[in-house]
């Protein structure tokens, strides 16, 4: 081991240019981890937030053709809508998977006396459908037409709680519904975004705005179901002629954004890769310069016996020691750098210390102890290969 | 039958290839050296010295004819072979020591003994050959520079002789030194072959020469006397 000897010698004897080399290594790591977390916090937290509606396909009219549907009601609505009859033909198709139409509108609220007026949307829903759709954190679900259900976020900005009274309609002219649960945060969803909108029955809505057709309808899949076959199912039963309705898998369209969001963690990382290249440059100068001032001496070590991947080896671990500590260090580093970007984009860092926010540090680390030993091969090999006789005039 | 010639040369032609022309540095050189022996080599600036001692050191190939070291011929060789041959049947001493700045007296003298076992050695056995070339122990974990040139070339004589070689190869070894320390230099040399070391010592300086037994004059590629 007298090789391994002299390298860490001679990297000690270069102290500042070994450190100055490492600490490129050290910027690389920290660079591709940081990234690499920041991307795995950014998937883990849309992911986090879209789960629960990964399990839909969500059934609209087709708004490029727009044949056989009617105009529909309620306050603001022109668009088209779909209307029983082919509800129940969706309904029919996708059994036993649960097919929930959807009534939404939007109107003018107020939520007790002196308080001001506000515009929130309305969602109509079958209240068997509604413990298929979304899950309360207070409260109960409702039966009944006079009560109403509200979004976390809605309950929160307005100060409503179970039992508050919401008047709908401009002077309350629509009625006045009672809370009797409040939804659980659902966050960004497919289907319907209930966080910051209110869920009446469907017959009062039926009654309020006149309204027999559906907006949406939105199937649960069960598990163990292809999405994406009841997505062709629907398509088939309904687009035979014409294009009448738009059907969107949702489990795709999440797998399409996930996929979006690895392309753009590969990019950000990517980046943070050209720095750890800067650093194997670096690597490499100082190898090469290793190799220049020491020709003499590896003219004399050659000379006396040493062999060709000896010498070589001298090198490679001079590469591998400012690898391995620059890596390491860059990789406790990037934990800190990491817990930073996550706190400060994202506002929260409960993602970090999970496993697949591991695997961009060891990434990291690995990429800059491989980038060091391909980038001190080179000069390893040069020394290695250096003629002795010519070596040993060399001053 | 006695031993083997430690080295052999037969016809040996070097040429070295220039744009300006080829260049005959050794022109059918042959000779041979007993076990025992203690050779000078002498001779004017370009009269081929150095091509004689690098190709007996192994560190070039000649042109033509062969060479044999301890009865093995080295024209066939290969680098990883000759490098064996060097490391274990061949010392070297130089004009300027060449000792490795980042090892200390000790590790210098054991290099060539770590890169024949591949594994640590014994530290006494460096000590014993430091002794031998009656360097102080105070000086053995010092570092190259620490020392003096004199002490210096007594640590590259005892790591030529480390792995007991069958030959010692001397290029100038006082070239770099005072009289008075190079006569002591040379001293041990003398004693070191009257133990029965071979040594073949390149030198320009007659007084130098006188320490040995035998002197090869090479004048223009050739061996005049």
């Amino acid at each position: 081991m007298i090789f391994w000897e002299i390298a860490k010698r001679n990297l000690r004897i270069h102290l500042l240019r070994s450190t100055l080399a490492m600490l490129g290594i050290v910027i690389g790591v920290v660079a591709i981890a940081s990234m690499g977390i920041l991307g795995n916090t950014l998937v883990l937290s849309v992911s986090d937030s879209l789960h629960t509606v990964g399990d839909s396909v969500i059934v609209s009219p087709y708004t490029g053709g727009g044949s056989g549907f009617r105009q529909g009601g309620g306050v603001g609505s022109t668009s088209l809508k779909i209307t029983d009859q082919q509800y129940q033909q969706i309904k029919r198709a996708v059994a036993p998977n649960i097919a929930i139409p959807v009534l939404q509108t939007s109107d003018i609220m107020k939520l007790g006396v002196g308080s001001d007026t506000i515009v929130a949307p309305i969602y109509g829903l079958n209240p068997d459908d509604v413990p298929n759709l979304m899950k309360l954190k207070a409260g109960s679900y409702s039966r009944s037409d006079s009560g109403i259900l509200v979004g976390s976020t809605f309950a929160t900005d307005h100060n409503v709680n179970v039992g508050s009274r919401i008047s709908i309609g401009t002077d309350g002219d629509k009625g006045t519904l009672r809370v009797t649960g409040i939804i659980e945060e659902r966050g960004i969803s497919f289907d319907i975004s209930t966080d910051s909108a209110v869920v009446v029955t469907q017959n009062w809505f039926d009654t309020t705005y006149n309204r027999i057709d559906y907006d949406t309808v939105v199937v649960k899949v069960d598990q163990g179901v292809d999405s994406a076959v009841v997505k062709t199912t629907i398509e088939k039963q309904m687009n035979k002629r014409d294009k009448v309705v738009s059907v969107m898998d949702s489990k795709a369209t999440l797998a399409t954004i996930f996929t979006a969001f690895g392309a753009i963690t590969t990019f950000v990382t990517a980046i943070g890769g050209i720095s750890m290249i800067v650093a194997g440059v670096s690597i490499f100068n100082i190898m090469m310069m290793s190799v220049s001032e020491r020709i003499k001496e590896i003219g004399i070590m050659r000379s006396i016996g040493t062999q060709k991947r000896e010498v070589m080896s001298m090198f490679i671990y001079e590469a591998a020691i400012l690898g391995v500590i620059g890596s390491v260090i860059g990789g406790v580093l990037s934990i800190i750098a990491g817990y930073g970007v996550s706190a400060l984009l994202l506002n929260t860092t409960k993602y970090l210390f999970v496993w697949s926010s591991a695997i961009p540090i060891i990434e990291g680390v690995c990429f800059g102890i491989i980038i060091s030993l391909a980038c001190g091969v080179y000069p390893a090999w040069k020394a290695a290969n250096l003629i002795p006789i010519e070596a040993m005039r060399h001053e | 039958m006695g031993d083997p010639p430690v080295m052999v040369f037969k016809d040996v032609v070097k040429v070295y290839p220039l744009p300006s022309g080829d260049v005959t540095a050794l022109d059918g050189v042959s000779f041979k050296v007993d076990r025992g022996e203690f050779i000078s080599i002498m001779g004017p600036s370009g009269s081929g010295k150095s091509t004689l001692l690098n190709l007996m050191g192994c560190l070039d190939t000649p042109t033509s004819g062969d060479i044999y070291i301890s009865g093995i011929r080295t024209g066939d060789m290969s680098d990883k072979e000759l490098t064996e041959l060097r490391r274990d049947r061949i010392g070297f001493i130089f004009q300027y020591f060449n000792l490795f700045p980042l090892l200390n007296i000790i590790e210098n003298v054991t290099f060539p003994m770590m890169l024949k076992s591949q594994k640590e050695v014994d530290p006494e056995k460096g000590r014993a050959a430091l002794r031998l070339v009656q360097l102080d122990d105070s000086l053995f974990t010092h570092t190259p520079t620490e020392i003096s040139g004199g002490q210096q070339q007594r640590v590259a004589v005892a790591r030529a002789l480390i792995n007991d070689p069958d030959i010692l190869l001397c290029d100038e070894p006082t070239g770099n030194l005072d009289s008075k320390t190079g006569a002591g230099i040379m001293e041990l040399m003398s004693e070191l072959n009257r133990k029965g070391t071979t040594i073949i010592m390149v030198t320009h300086d007659p007084n130098i020469a006188k320490y040995s037994r035998r002197t090869i004059l090479i004048a223009d590629g050739r061996i005049v006397e």
